[in-house]
This record gives C-alpha cells, structure tokens and sequence, in this order.
C-alpha cells in the first residue's frame, strides 16, 4: 500500500533487503561514488585516485570481508572470537602453497589466484567446524581465550614451517594478484600492473580496486542475507540466549559450528586476497594485533550489522592515515612556529633529547605511530563498549531513532 | 481503481431485492481480483480479494442450508471481528437468515439469555472461551440450538460435544453441498425481500435486559443512502471508494461498527481491516493508516492520554516542540469550532508552521494521518476532546443515532460543524423533538421493525402517529444544530426539583485525561455528588513521576495525592456548572468497571442502576 510503510502485505517485502525507497537511492549513490573513486571524476574525491590512496581503499575493502566473517560469528551468532587473525593466516598460506611459485625451499602450485583464495577459505572454514565444538562448551570470555591460543598455535606453526610460510621474520612471496581462469601466465584480467581499463588510464591499486569492490559487495550483501536467513535467525536466537534458542528448537552445537565455518570462510577469502595483494608478508603479520584489529572494527561500525562493517573498517583504517596526517601537521607547526607550536612540540617528540608523547622517529622514549594506532584503538574499543555498545551504527540508529519518534521518544 | 456503480451487471437479470449479500455479489464480478479484506495473521497482512470472499459466502450459504437453516432462522456470531464474522454474516443475508452478534466479553448468563432470546440455530463461537460459554450449561438449555461452530481448534479439539462442528468442516460440507445443490442460494438471493429481516441487534441494556432490534435489508438499504453516501458529509464530498482504508476494531455486533465497516464495505468498495485485538488497536492504527475512522468517545479519549503520556515522557527539546505544536492545536482548534470547522486564514497559516513541525508526524504515529473523516458517535464526548484533534487537522465530526433507526438521525456535515452537538438531521428524514418533552423523535424508512418477540416492547418505543421514540431529550441550536441533552431516564431531579443532565458533568469530568469513569449521583438527594474512576496508565505516570509507591488500582486511587488530584479537575468542572449542578463531594470507584462484574454494558456505558447497587455505601458516605 502507497504511503503505508508498515503495512506489510507479503513476507518478501518485510524481510527485503533495503526495503526502503530512499535506502536503494542510497545505495546507488553510494555505489556510484565508490565506482567512481579511481577514475578522479567526483569533485571532491579526486585525491582518492592517487595509488598510495588506492592500496589504503584496497586493504580496507578486504578488511571488510574480513570483518563481515567476525561479524558473523561475533555479532550474529555472540561468539567472541579473538582468532580471526588464525584463519586468515590459513587461507592466506593456503593461498600461496597452491598459487605462488616453487622454489627448492618453498611449496607452490602455480595455480590462478581465485582457485588459491577460495580452497584457502575452504580450508579455513574446516579449520572453523574442527573449532566450533569448544564454543558449545565454554561460552564468553572462555572462549575468547581458547581461540586467543589458535593465534598462538598459528604463529607457531607459520614460524616453523618454513615451506609454507618462508623463512620465519622474513616470510614469503605470494602469487601474482591478477585473475586467470587456469593458466597463470596469461592473464585474464592483470590486477597488478597500471594500464587502460574503459578508456581511463587506472594505476594497477585502480584496477585492484575496482575488482575488490565487486568481490567485498558481492560478500557484504551475502552476509547481509544471510541475517535474513533460516540459518541468520539461529545465530540470532543462540546470540540472544542460547539455552532458549535451544528451547525453541535451535540446534545450538548446528548453529555455532555454521557460524564458525562461515566466519572462517570469509577469514581464509580476506587472508588470501590481502596476502596476494600485498605480495610478500612475514609470519609475524598474523597475529594477534590483527584479531584486535577486527574486534575493533566490529565493535566500532557495530556489532551484528553489516553496514556497520563498512563503517568500522573505514573508520579503522583510515585511522593511522589520520594520525600520520595529524602528527605531520603538528611537526609542520612545529617548523614554521605557528602559535600551535608549543602544544604540538608536548605532543610530538622531534628529536632523541625531546619530550613527547608521539616520536617521529623509531628511538629512545614516547610512542611510534603504529603503537599510537594502537593504543587509539583499545581506548575506542573500551569507549565504544561502555558509551555506545552498537557502534558507529549505533550512533546513526540513535539519530534515525530520534526523528523517527518525533514528536515521540518512544 | 474506481468502478462505475451504475453499470448494468450480468446478473442484473435475476436479482431480488439488492441485499449487503448481492452487493458483495457484485463487487466480485466487478473487481474480482480487488483487496477487500485484510487480517494480520502470522506477522503480516493477509489479503482477501472480493472474488475470495463471495467464494467464500456461497460455501458458507451452501453450508447453512446443509445444516437446515431456513428462511427466517437466526444464527449467531459470539467472536472478536475476523472475517469468519463478515463471511457467515453475508452467508446468513443470502440465503435470507438472520444473523444475531454477541459481545466476546459477554459472560455465560448473557450468552444463556441472548441465545434463547433470538432463539438462533447456528451459533459460531470463536475459540475455546466461547465455546466453553455454551458447552458450561446443560444442552437442554437451549432448545433450538442445533450446532455449534467453532473457528479457533485449539483447545475445543478433544470436546466430545456431538453439536460442535470446526469451520473448517463446516466450510468443506458448504463446498460439496455447492456442487450438490448449486443455485440453491442465487435462488435465495433472488427472492430476497426488503422487508426480510437480515439481522437482530441487542440493545446493550443499560436498564432492562437487551432487546433485538430487528433489522431489515430496506433498513440496511437507506443507511446506506442516507449515511454513507449522503452528500457533503466529507470534504471534497468524496464519497467512500475502493482507495479507503477501514480498521474494523469495535466488535462487529454494534450496529456503528457494522454500518462503518461492513455496509460501508458493500457499499463502496473499500478495504476493511481487521485490528488483531483490542489491545494492538493503537500499533494497527500505525500500520493501517485509514482513511476513514469511526470511534466511540472511550476510544478518542484514550488516543488523547496517550498522547498526553507520551509528550510528557519524551525528552526535553521535544517537549519544547511538543508546547509549541499544541499551542498552536489549541490556536487552530479554537479558530476551526469558531468557524463551522473550517480554517480561517489564521489557523490555516498556524497549520502551515506546525502541519510540518509536529502535527504530520504527530497524526502519523496515532495512526490518522491519511484520514479523511473520522467521527466519534454512540456516546457522547466531551468537546474538549474533539477541539483537540480537530486542531491536529484530523477532521473529526460527531454524529448521532441509535441502533433502533439504523443510526440515521443527525451528523455533523463537513464545513458546518458545531462543536456539541451532534450536527443536523440528515435531510428528508422524518425528525422532530417532542414539543413536550423534547424527546428527539424520527420516522423514516430506516426505522427498525421492532423488538424480537416482543410486541409490547415494541409498541412502547413508538408514539402513536408512528414515530420512534429514541428516549434521549435534544434542544436545538440556532435551530439547525441537535444537542443531545441526556438520556431521558437519566435525567436527575434533585430533591430541590432542579433537573439536571448527568452526562453533560460526567463528559467534563472525563476530558481530564486522568478520569476514565464518572458517575453523576443527585436523583432526590439535597445535592449533587460523583463516583468517580481513574485512568490507571495515565495516573500510574503521573504518581510515579511524583514518586508516589503505589500497588494496585485501588490503592493508587486511595493516595491522597490522588485524590487531590481528582479534586482539580472536579473543582474545575463545577467552574462550568451552574450552583446546583456543581459536585459537592465525590468518592472513588475502588476497582477498574468491567463488563464480566456486571458494572458495563458489554459497550462500556455505565449500568447506572447496578452502579448504585454496588457502591451503594460508597453513595450513602456522601450523604
């Protein structure tokens, strides 16, 4: 019915996917801006289309994959799990045992990139549904700490099985990032190199890009419908409670090794593409930092949601840019003896006999940015957890909610 | 979606006397594939489309006459409104039955008398509460019941009751006896008269037991015309088409809801929506969205609290709007009942600013943005009330009727509308106010044929040139408009031999949002003096935002505070009154009036004599 938006006449339309008018007009924009994004055409967005800027949007939009599987066992089904960085750290190896190239010291099967990825998050998700029983048996912290050791078994086994994983602090090389349907050396689609796609000149991160929005949508809006699902309303149900989900005829040891098998996948899909993209990566890099990093993205975006994905991965790694960008600004201050100088010569330390809390180089006292990153994001975390437990999300949720109720507050 | 009325149909050739049955007859080979009804079922709208329902009638006709109803016989409907009730209500017109509705709420003595009043044949019991009504008493009880369906299995499964039959299996005998006998109903419906009584509704019985008014399709044929489609009751005089939207909520047995809902369906077309309960009225609101809306004061005067409630809980900038939105309802309110109910450029210009500051969002969240006319009838309300919404921009009209001449005495007409009154006689009708009494009198052929079974009832209600006698004393004002001054048997004589309308106080008292019953006591007594019951949600809020502990409804009436509290608002209804009509001293009802307890009417008007009888040393403590 016209102008009735909570008359539902038929289930298809009350469980649709965006079921509003102004949410698909949305949607469009928002995807025609970030299509847009490598060409420079939207005013306003034009710096975007700098390769340094793509890598960033590149990696952010494989985080989002990433980020959608912890969603989903995390925020859908309630299960805490700090080993995200584990079964990426499988898929991504499982990547390059089949994809990279062999040498006398190393495994490599020569094989396409997207076969790699997707037995790697295959792989990953049996790795899940060997997991998910343990989560039936301890629930909440518990299990945060038993899936904190598979990061620790995984940084064991990456640093010691050289064939796979390459010589321990050192790592290893990946197979080329470009799409072949079986023979590697030529190529479909070249990811990899700057050429000319639709009469643009695209730098390869342009062309990288442009493939991973496919993919991440394509993921994103499977893990959208799968809320909406038979299988999304048991994790829903476990979540929420899971001796009552049971009561109601949820098979909650089901419903927990699915979600696990499903977060898993997703894991093992991102730690292929992020590995390959990158190209060489040391063991070193799956480790626990990257599990917090994800629970960070969850928890800021909002747990349960998938826009909150979007939203949490933007925001967290567009962080350390921001930092870089902040402390270069306080050190510009610094130079030209601006008014702000004194505040930002507190803030930054600019050589070995200075005070600060930032230093620019790597030596002696005060916080690199990388360990700022992370102090920033387990005080957000904490912040977001006490002050706004739904996220980035939560925060639009309660300004939606505030007109929606108008003149009302409830 | 509009269809041509006046196009000559197929089966124009072999029609009897046009009955709310044939009319629904017609839509289906007009717009077989148009929604007719919808009912909430497992979370979402489930759509009837007209040619689904007369399918449905004709198997429920067929299945009726399998069961030995003839011409002449009563079936009766005990069950909240559902389509169930529309299908066997048509189904029993077709095939020229009778169809008689019970209250859900009445309780097992009622059901006892009504059942073997109307002497019914068929009774359809909704669920397992229902059905208990019946199976409690001996089945020699009642004599000419021969089966009883039931709608809702759960519960009455296992029952051993050889009269119980599921409307399930009542539906599937319909179907095969279709195919068995098929035109036995068309040929029903053709000989349909108009004189054939279609159904009988019981009055609610605020004194005697109630009485079955009984209706004919010629009744029903003229408040159709006079009521429904009569010219310039809605603005625009758009008359009700298929784009309206009904919420059918007050139960179906009430003549108001059966003409609002049911003949208004049959009539033009619309969609009638069935409210889950009565309790989700306020949510489907919300989700319907009608565009036409008929509710009895009880109804607007919580619509009201709520929104009361609701504004005082919100947080602070609202609040803020929330002044600024009823200052100006008030402006535009007070502006609108200067005018007839229309805007003056004023009002039109406050409605501009706050139409999309607070009113649209407002009239959304109650559910009445999209309505065209709403009314409030069947009691009276207070003017207060409708100012109030009125000033919203919902166009709100007060009317007046009773069961006895179809509802067709007076209404408000859209642009002359005279707030306290209940409007102007709809034209070419016979009305009249006794020169003696001033009793409003009318004649017209909306006038019911009379009492079932009771001749002598009958006979009383008519004056002896033949007009009914409705027993409520009006007076006119500025000689077009009607104002219903009381019922005449309610009218007080103080022992002083002053007469004085009890319900003209009461009404004042329950304006107050924190007033849900009043009761006017002064008949022979030196003065006057009220019971009066609190609205518990909405001064359960105001007692908590005080910080006043409270348990249950007796005890938060019995607060000091409280009763304070009610002091107000008498103290500021006695300012309205003349000396002798001012309460003196009032008492509180100390449980919430129930239909079950005997207190109500099963349409929630006061029973004043059990009243009395009840609370007889609450009444004496006064005195």
């Amino acid at each position: 019915m016209r102008g009735r938006p909570l008359l539902y006449v038929d289930y298809n339309k009350e469980q649709s996917l965006f079921p509003t008018i102004a949410q698909k007009v949305l949607l469009a924009i928002g995807a025609l801006i970030a299509i847009s994004v490598p060409f420079g055409l939207v005013p306003g967005f034009k710096f975007l289309a700098s390769p340094g800027w793509l890598q960033l949007l590149v990696i952010a939009l494989i985080f989002m994959i990433g980020a959608a599987g912890l969603n989903i066992v995390t925020g859908m089904a309630g299960q805490i799990s700090l080993g995200h960085a584990f079964f990426m750290g499988i898929g991504a190896y499982t990547t390059a045992a089949l994809s990279g190239s062999s040498t006398e010291a190393l495994w490599g099967m020569e094989l396409p990139m997207w076969f790699g990825v997707i037995v790697g998050g295959l792989v990953a998700a049996g790795l899940g549904i060997l997991i998910a029983p343990t989560a039936v048996r301890v629930r909440g912290l518990y299990l945060a700490i038993v899936t904190l050791g598979l990061v620790f078994i995984g940084q064991h086994l990456f640093r010691n099985w050289n064939q796979v994983a390459g010589i321990a602090e050192l790592g290893r090389n990946w197979g080329p990032f470009q799409l072949s349907l079986w023979d590697i050396d030529g190529p479909t689609l070249d990811l990899a190199t700057d050429g000319e796609w639709f009469g643009f000149f695209l730098p390869g991160q342009g062309k990288a890009y442009l493939f991973m929005l496919v993919v991440a949508a394509l993921f994103l809006l499977l893990a959208k419908n799968l809320a909406r699902t038979r299988i999304g309303r048991s994790f829903a149900a476990i979540r929420d409670r899971d001796i009552a989900a049971e009561v109601m005829g949820v098979n909650e040891a089901k419903a927990k090794t699915q979600a696990f098998a499903i977060s898993s996948f997703y894991a093992g899909v991102a730690g292929g593409l992020y590995a390959t993209f990158l190209g060489f990566l040391p063991p070193e890099q799956w480790s626990l930092f990257l599990s917090v990093q994800f629970i960070a993205i969850v928890l800021i975006g909002g747990a349960g949601t998938v826009i909150g994905v979007v939203l949490g991965t933007l925001f967290v790694q567009l962080l350390p840019r921001l930092v870089e960008n902040f402390t270069g600004f306080l050190s510009d201050q610094i130079a030209d003896g601006t008014w702000l100088a004194p505040i930002a010569d507190i803030v930054i330390k600019t050589g070995s006999g200075d005070f600060g809390v930032l230093s620019l180089d790597a030596q002696g006292a005060g916080l690199s940015i990388f360990q700022a990153n992370t102090v920033l994001y387990g005080l957000l975390i904490a912040v977001f957890l006490i002050f706004e437990p739904l996220g980035l999300y939560g925060i639009w949720l309660k300004v939606r909610n505030y007109w929606k109720g108008w003149p009302f507050t409830y | 979606m509009t269809a041509t009325i006046d196009q000559p149909l197929p089966s124009a050739a072999a029609q009897g006397y046009p009955t709310v049955a044939s009319r629904v007859r017609d839509w289906a080979e007009r717009t077989p594939d148009g929604v007719v009804l919808r009912e909430k079922d497992y979370g979402i709208w489930q759509e009837w489309t007209w040619s689904q329902l007369w399918d449905d009638v004709l198997s429920a006709a067929h299945a009726l006459l399998a069961l030995d109803v003839a011409v002449g016989d009563v079936v009766s409907i005990h069950s909240e409104d559902r389509p169930e009730w529309i299908v066997l209500d048509l189904a029993t017109v077709a095939i020229r039955g009778i169809t008689t509705g019970l209250y859900p709420t009445n309780p097992t003595a009622e059901v006892e008398y009504l059942l073997n009043d109307s002497g019914a044949k068929i009774h359809i019991a909704e669920d397992q509460e229902q059905v208990d009504k019946v199976l409690e008493l001996p089945a020699d009880t009642f004599p000419s019941l021969t089966t009883i369906v039931y709608v809702e299995p759960r519960g009455v499964r296992s029952y051993s009751d050889p009269r119980l039959m599921y409307w399930e299996d009542f539906m599937q005998l319909g179907r095969e006896q279709r195919e068995a006998k098929s035109g036995a109903v068309e040929a029903l419906m053709a000989a349909a008269e108009p004189d054939d009584i279609m159904t009988l509704v019981y009055t609610s019985g605020t004194t005697g037991p109630p009485k079955g008014a009984m209706l004919t399709n010629a009744n029903a044929t003229f408040a159709i015309d006079k009521i429904i489609n009569s010219t310039g009751r809605i603005a625009g005089d758009r008359r009700p088409n298929p784009d309206d939207q009904i919420l059918t909520y007050l139960p179906l047995c009430h003549v108001a809801e059966r003409i609002f809902s049911t003949w208004t369906m049959v009539s033009s077309g619309c969609v009638l929506n069935f409210a889950e309960a009565i309790e989700t009225v306020q949510l489907n609101l919300r989700e319907v969205q009608p565009t036409l809306f008929f509710a009895v004061p009880r109804i607007w005067e919580r619509i009201h609290a709520g929104i009361v409630i609701k504004l005082n809980d919100a947080t602070w900038i609202k609040r803020q709007v929330a002044k600024i939105g009823l200052g100006l309802a008030q402006y535009i309110g007070k502006a609108r009942v200067a005018n007839g109910g229309n805007h003056t450029a004023m009002s039109r210009l406050a409605y501009f600013v706050g139409n999309p500051l607070f009113f649209r969002a407002l009239k959304e969240r109650v559910g009445l943005r999209r309505a065209r006319w709403t009314a409030s009838g069947a009691a009276a309300i207070a003017p207060e009330v409708l100012e109030f919404f009125m000033g919203l921009g919902i166009p709100v009209y007060e009317l007046y009727g009773m069961t006895e001449n179809v509802a067709v005495a007076t209404t408000n007409f859209h642009g002359r509308v005279k707030l306290g009154t209940v409007g102007e006689p709809y034209p070419d009708i016979g009305f009249r106010l006794d020169p003696e009494t001033n009793e409003i009198q009318t004649k017209h052929p909306g006038v019911f044929k009379g009492y079932w079974n009771k001749p002598e009832k009958t006979a009383e209600t008519f004056t002896e040139d033949g007009w009914l006698k409705t027993g409520d004393v009006g007076e006119w004002v500025d000689e077009t408009h009607v104002k219903i001054v009381d019922r005449m048997k309610d009218i007080i004589i103080t022992s002083g031999g002053k007469n004085i309308s009890p319900s003209e106080i009461e009404n004042s008292l329950k304006a107050s949002p924190f007033i849900k019953e009043a009761m006017v006591i002064g008949d022979g007594r030196k003065f006057v003096s009220a019971l009066v019951g609190i609205e518990l949600d909405t001064v359960g809020d105001w007692a908590t935002r005080r910080g006043i502990p409270f348990t249950t409804y007796r005890d938060l009436g019995e607060k000091p505070e409280v009763i304070d509290l009610v002091q107000k608002v008498v103290t500021a209804t006695n300012e309205k009154f003349a000396t002798v009509e001012q309460i003196k001293k009032f008492r509180m009802i100390p449980k919430e009036l129930d239909h079950e307890d005997g207190e109500l009417t099963a349409t929630q008007k006061l029973k004043r004599s059990s009243m009395v009888e009840m609370f007889g040393d609450l009444v004496e403590s006064m005195y």
